[in-house]
């Protein structure tokens, strides 16, 4: 992520996500939010294109339930 | 032996008294619930407290020792379990008005467990709401305060169970830990506290904050104790998808081997001074304590903490994800019901996206693997429990925890167990903590250390004064 998300942006997103959510609320979340997501984007230059998430489905698990 | 004096004794030391004779579980049910009457209304641990199934429960080991069934050293010692174990036919609210007056129909296996040990259930532990965001101050339950200094917080998640402890209100407890949960208040309330390796303890009945980094584990006022429980919660759980299949040790027998020789490595350049780095107070009660692990024979070196730093990053992105998706439906339908605290943290993962998570996932892998491959050159890492002093709620400052380094979530976010054991006391008789962090599946290595070095010291043996 290059720029940070706006309020403005923050407002849609939430109400993509099915959020009712008041101004003060948003205003309250977007500096986590944009701190998140900075956070995020930094791992990208961790992983290489070879690198599996750690979380795979384990079929044997399921099978011994 | 006097109500209060009942109360201070360990879990192996309340066995040898039963067995004695010199008490009975009774007697200790009574002494414990006067105490918490006299006492926790100042520091709010217990939520629920379960008094009469305790009483109940206490008659039938003291009829079931008298007629010789012994069920091992947890046979009628009071436990109290974070209220995020579901207890069936008990209330579990996870600290919060969205489940303040549910009920489940299941018990926690761990739970059951300890059940099935003899344990005595005393009640259930305020915590942070759903194990998440700081004290609740805005939960239909009050926040819970720190025995040492009731001005400053205990440290969480799982708070009550450190301040109940501590105020030797119960003899063990259960937390849960997704980034510190247990070993945190373990420090800042100087108890001793193991996140057992992921997949060691069952998670099933455990009220999920983040699946794949959720752990469950024990609390207690010992090495020993803590030893104790692990025993009888640890195994193979075919209800938890994430329990591993793997032969569980006799933790007790492991306690007194030694340290001689044992390589420890302090991940400290790289790490330590991130941001504003570590508090200068809890830096020195931590060399003091790496001081005296070597003169009891081990061998110190320092390892690379980058890797452990940058595992914050994967740690919380995991963690806000996983945590708004069990959550999603109560934000979408009440999303006011939750606490500043919890509702601000765990929404941020309504806006990170899957490439997010996903390569957060990714990134998990990769320190994963760089993380561990330093126990071809060490035994076991050594951290402090907290990287400052447990802060005055009046002083309290959410995004100051993102400055300094967090010393516990590395070990979420690799699985390995981690102990907390008590190592001395910053200004203002505040407590610190030394974690020792052993590779996947070693808690024993883990527990040895701790047990060499709490024997070695006496901060265990301190009480607040309350």
């Amino acid at each position: 992520m290059d720029q940070e998300i706006s309020l403005d942006g923050l407002r849609k997103m939430a109400e993509r996500a099915g959020l009712k959510l008041p101004e003060d609320e948003l205003q309250g979340l977007l500096p986590g939010v944009n701190r998140s997501k900075k956070q995020a984007t930094e791992l990208r230059g961790l992983v290489a294109a070879g690198n599996e998430p750690a979380s795979t489905f384990d079929l044997a698990g399921s099978a011994r339930q | 032996m006097e109500p209060n004096e009942i109360c201070y004794l360990t879990i192996a030391e309340t066995a040898a008294a039963l067995r004695r004779k010199d008490i009975s579980p009774i007697e200790i049910i009574d002494a414990l619930i006067n105490r918490i009457k006299v006492i926790d209304g100042k520091l709010h641990s217990f939520i629920t407290l379960t008094a009469d199934l305790a009483r109940q429960q206490a008659r039938q080991a003291e009829q079931e020792l008298r007629s010789g069934t012994d069920r091992g050293p947890l046979h009628g010692i009071p436990i109290a379990l974070k209220d995020l174990y579901m207890t069936k036919g008990i209330r579990t609210t996870c600290h919060s008005a969205v489940l303040e007056n549910w009920v489940p129909d299941i018990d926690a296996t761990t739970y059951t467990k300890l059940r099935e040990a003899g344990a005595i259930l005393l009640g259930k532990l305020g915590m942070h709401e759903f194990a998440f965001g700081g004290p609740s101050i805005d939960a239909p339950f009050p926040a819970v305060r720190n025995p040492w200094n009731a001005d400053h917080v205990p440290g969480g998640s799982s708070s009550g169970s450190g301040a109940a402890l501590a105020a030797r209100l119960c003899y063990g407890a259960l937390g849960s830990d997704t980034g510190g949960s247990i070993r945190t208040p373990s420090s800042h309330c100087s108890v001793v506290g193991i996140k057992p390796t992921y997949g060691r303890v069952s998670r099933y009945g455990v009220v999920p904050l983040s699946w794949s980094l959720d752990h469950a584990g024990p609390m207690a006022r010992s090495v020993e104790d803590c030893a104790m429980l692990l025993q009888a919660i640890a195994g193979f759980d075919a209800k938890d998808p994430a329990s591993a299949n793997v032969p569980v040790p006799n933790f007790h027998a492991a306690l007194k081997a030694g340290i001689k020789g044992r390589r420890v490595g302090v991940p400290r350049a790289g790490w330590f001074d991130e941001n504003l780095g570590i508090d200068r107070q809890t830096e020195t009660v931590f060399n003091q304590s790496l001081d005296m692990l070597k003169s009891l024979g081990a061998i110190i070196s320092d390892i690379d903490g980058k890797p452990f730093s940058i595992a914050r990053k994967a740690n919380q992105t995991i963690l806000v994800c996983e945590a708004y998706a069990y959550h999603e439906k109560t934000f979408q339908e009440t999303p006011m019901k939750f606490g500043t605290s919890v509702r601000r943290r765990m929404l941020e993962g309504a806006f990170l996206s899957a490439a997010d998570y996903l390569t957060a996932q990714r990134a998990r892998a990769v320190l994963n693997e760089q993380i561990t491959a330093n126990f071809a050159k060490v035994d076991v890492f050594a951290v402090p429990g907290a990287a400052r002093p447990p802060e005055a709620f009046a002083a309290m400052d959410p995004n100051e925890q993102n400055l300094r380094p967090n010393f516990t979530n590395p070990f979420n976010l690799t699985g390995l167990p981690a102990i907390s054991v008590p190592s001395g006391f910053t200004d203002g008789n505040l407590p610190a903590g030394l974690q020792i962090v052993a590779p996947p599946f070693q808690e024993s290595t883990g527990l040895q250390m701790a047990y060499a070095y709490e024997q070695a010291t006496e901060w265990h043996t301190r009480r607040p004064t309350l």
